[in-house]
């Protein structure tokens, strides 16, 4: 689980929106391990969501960037290796060092998507070299991917889009789906196609991974 | 290794997200939000327009002394033969201009700027520490006496940075170089960098946002290209993907407009990395040999010195990058102990990197006609100032009242506004029609410059909820 928040606020994301969100709790585990169901309230019982028309067309809370802190367990956690380069760039990412700032910017800038996408480049290619030479569970980019690998653009739909899932919720705490996974799987495709031809196969996921990281939802929660 | 737990799947029902109500209300801030994107701020087509660089019609460059400078030694100058240590219990103010005598660069004395070639008389005198720029008398106001209304470092620094008191030492509203982007709405590629310092923008779209860097490297690495790059046809791959249509479950989210912030500010890199900006900060290159002259700059980098912040400043304006630099050129002023060579070495060293900035704007032709600080505003400040007698350990503490200075387009020059007291440096009581001191008065404070910095430019002043200081407007 990576580190901040995101997992959660998903959740309350979904409530807030009005959405019945039966994935949140179901069952409850007991201490003895046994499963039981949750009782359902009365449908009359959640007290009433705020009106979106009265709060300038939102309910909760604003989602927020996640600190220079977040962000290196995220990608450590995430991809399985820490980003070496973000000691140096922590200050322009917005970390407070208390003698000079005294508080954490969290302001998604130019800087901010610039240094980030630096980052996720030099943790997703290592990562996905290293996980052309393991197989199963310890890849990270590719785990749902068969072991045998001859060309990447030889893997079917199906087990490209299962990863894809697993890549994303590992990411983002949130699987890829529907036609934006079909978008992704399009990409990724293509990528796959053009990285066997070039003989640089680690570049189809690397590449992947960079979108996952560098896409909002792994920022913010 | 154990995944995020929020399988949240059951949301992706494609763009009919689920209550009819909600889906309205959403949908309705979300295209406000990106209305404001596109129509209210410099939006991403405008922006990608600007890879024919031009310089802007007017800049502004905000310069923070960090720390609470000694304005003794600088702005606000005393007489060593008035303000005696025999009158001290007195007038509370001790200048101790010769405790500088063990450096003999400084002189030990009040300084009257020498005549300038084609300008009238120096009507300004300066303290010891002022160094070259001196000489650029006849495109400065000063202003003297302001009441900082603050002795805490955060506290007066965001006042200057914003013109607005802040709440406790957290910062209200924006900054003003970032209300200068979000009013002028440039056609430059960085409309404002913030360099070494702090911005803030809370009502303006995310291209209003300063580029804020804490070194010069950094700024370059932010306009370089990743020194890892994939194949291109992978490379525009990702480009387009980033640019598929955005979920509805993520439009929601984004109905504070926080991830379309986000969007913008990828948008700006790729357009920036685009134009290949950073060659223009890349001092060491031979192609920036004349900065490097100017400057004095070594043959290599980093170039984080005053001189080399102030390099930087020229190039963005001349070249056409920004239209506002907002950095902290020198620090080391806080100087509660230690000797008062060292609050003048460090001072001298920002005035005069300042100096040959102002020397080299002044010099270089502005497209428009006229020379560069003929269409640019600089604004000097520190959060306050030391007080004017010196402490136990032969430092000064933090004081109340301070002065800055504003030099170039839209002000008259060659003038003094305001006066700090003659006892114990109090805040001064002016007539502000006149600039006099008055018994009936007002004090001077920073949101009365800030009114008066955007004013000089006619730009809305409204969030100062002050008046500007007119007498000094050109």
């Amino acid at each position: 689980m990576r580190a901040h928040g995101t997992a959660g606020t998903w959740c309350s994301v979904a409530f807030a929106l009005g959405v019945a969100f039966a994935g949140c709790g179901k069952a409850r585990e007991t201490a003895t391990g046994e499963v039981t169901a949750v009782k359902k309230p009365p449908v009359d019982s959640p007290r009433p969501l705020p009106d979106p028309e009265q709060q300038g067309g939102h309910v909760g809370r604003a989602p927020r960037r996640i600190t220079v802190a977040q962000l290196r367990a995220s990608i450590e956690i995430a991809t399985g290796r820490p980003w070496k380069g973000l000691d140096a760039l922590a200050a322009s990412l917005g970390r407070a060092d208390f003698a000079f700032v005294a508080s954490e910017s969290t302001e998604t800038n130019l800087v901010f998507a610039k240094f980030l996408e630096d980052g996720a480049r030099e943790v997703c290619l290592d990562a996905a070299k290293s996980d052309l030479l393991a197989v199963g569970a310890n890849r990270v980019l590719m785990r749902e991917l068969p072991d045998k690998i001859g060309k990447l653009s030889d893997v079917d739909d199906a087990a490209m889009k299962k990863n894809l899932v697993y890549l994303s919720t590992r990411f983002w705490g949130q699987p890829l789906a529907g036609t934006e996974l079909d978008d992704w799987a399009a990409t990724t495709r293509m990528v796959s196609t053009r990285a066997d031809a070039t003989g640089k196969r680690y570049e189809a996921w690397a590449a992947m991974c960079i979108a996952l990281i560098t896409d909002a939802r792994f920022i913010t929660y | 290794m154990t995944m995020k737990k929020n399988d949240s799947s059951h949301l992706h029902v494609g763009c009919d997200c689920g209550l009819e109500t909600g889906r309205r209300s959403f949908l309705k801030a979300a295209a406000g939000f990106s209305g404001a994107t596109v129509m209210g701020g410099i939006g991403f087509k405008q922006f990608a327009q600007a890879a024919d660089l031009a310089p802007v019609d007017r800049n502004f460059v905000f310069v923070y002394f960090s720390g609470g400078w000694d304005q003794l030694l600088s702005l606000d100058p005393r007489d060593p033969d008035v303000f005696t240590a025999e009158r001290v219990a007195d007038t509370r103010i001790l200048p101790a201009y010769s405790l500088l005598a063990q450096d003999p660069s400084f002189p030990t004395d009040v300084v009257t700027p020498n005549q300038r070639r084609g300008a009238p008389p120096s009507q300004l005198n300066f303290g010891p520490a002022m160094g070259n720029l001196v000489d650029h008398y006849d495109l400065m106001t000063v202003i003297r006496g302001i009441n900082m209304t603050t002795l805490g470092h955060e506290v007066g620094y965001r006042y200057f940075l914003t013109g607005k008191s802040p709440v406790g030492s957290a910062a209200r509203g924006s900054s003003t170089a970032t209300e200068i982007v979000g009013q002028m709405k440039p056609k430059v590629p960085i409309p404002s960098v913030a360099y070494g310092v702090e911005t803030y923008n809370d009502r303006y779209p995310g291209a209003a946002n300063a580029l804020k860097v804490s070194r010069a490297q950094d700024l370059i690495l932010a306009l370089s290209p990743s020194p890892l790059q994939l194949d291109s046809d992978i490379e525009k791959a990702l480009v387009d993907l980033k640019g598929k249509r955005v979920a509805c479950e993520a439009q929601l989210y984004d109905s504070r407009g926080m991830l379309t912030s986000y969007r913008d500010s990828r948008d700006q890199m790729q357009t920036i990395l685009s134009t290949k900006l950073d060659r223009s900060f890349r001092f060491e290159l031979p192609e920036n040999a004349e900065v490097r002259q100017t400057y004095k700059l070594p043959a290599a980098g980093p170039y984080d010195s005053a001189q080399g912040r102030a390099a930087l400043v020229a190039t963005a304006l001349k070249k056409g990058i920004s239209q506002c630099v907002s950095l902290s050129l020198v620090g080391g002023l806080d100087t509660h102990f230690g000797t008062q060579v060292s609050q003048a070495t460090n001072q001298r060293n920002g005035w005069n990197a300042l100096a040959t900035l102002v020397q080299d704007l002044r010099t270089s032709a502005h497209p428009s006609g006229g020379n560069f600080m003929d269409h640019t505003t600089v604004l000097v400040f520190s959060e306050f100032a030391r007080t004017p007698l010196v402490n136990a350990l032969s430092g000064r503490d933090h004081h109340l009242t301070s002065s800055c200075l504003i030099m170039g387009a839209g002000f008259k020059h060659n003038l003094a506004f305001g006066k700090s007291g003659d006892i114990g440096m109090s805040p001064g009581v002016i007539d502000h029609k006149t600039g006099l001191p008055d018994a009936k008065g007002r004090n001077i404070f920073p949101e009365q410059v800030i009114a008066s910095v955007l004013a000089s430019a006619k730009l809305d002043y409204a969030i100062t909820r002050t008046e500007p200081l007119r007498a000094i407007l050109a």
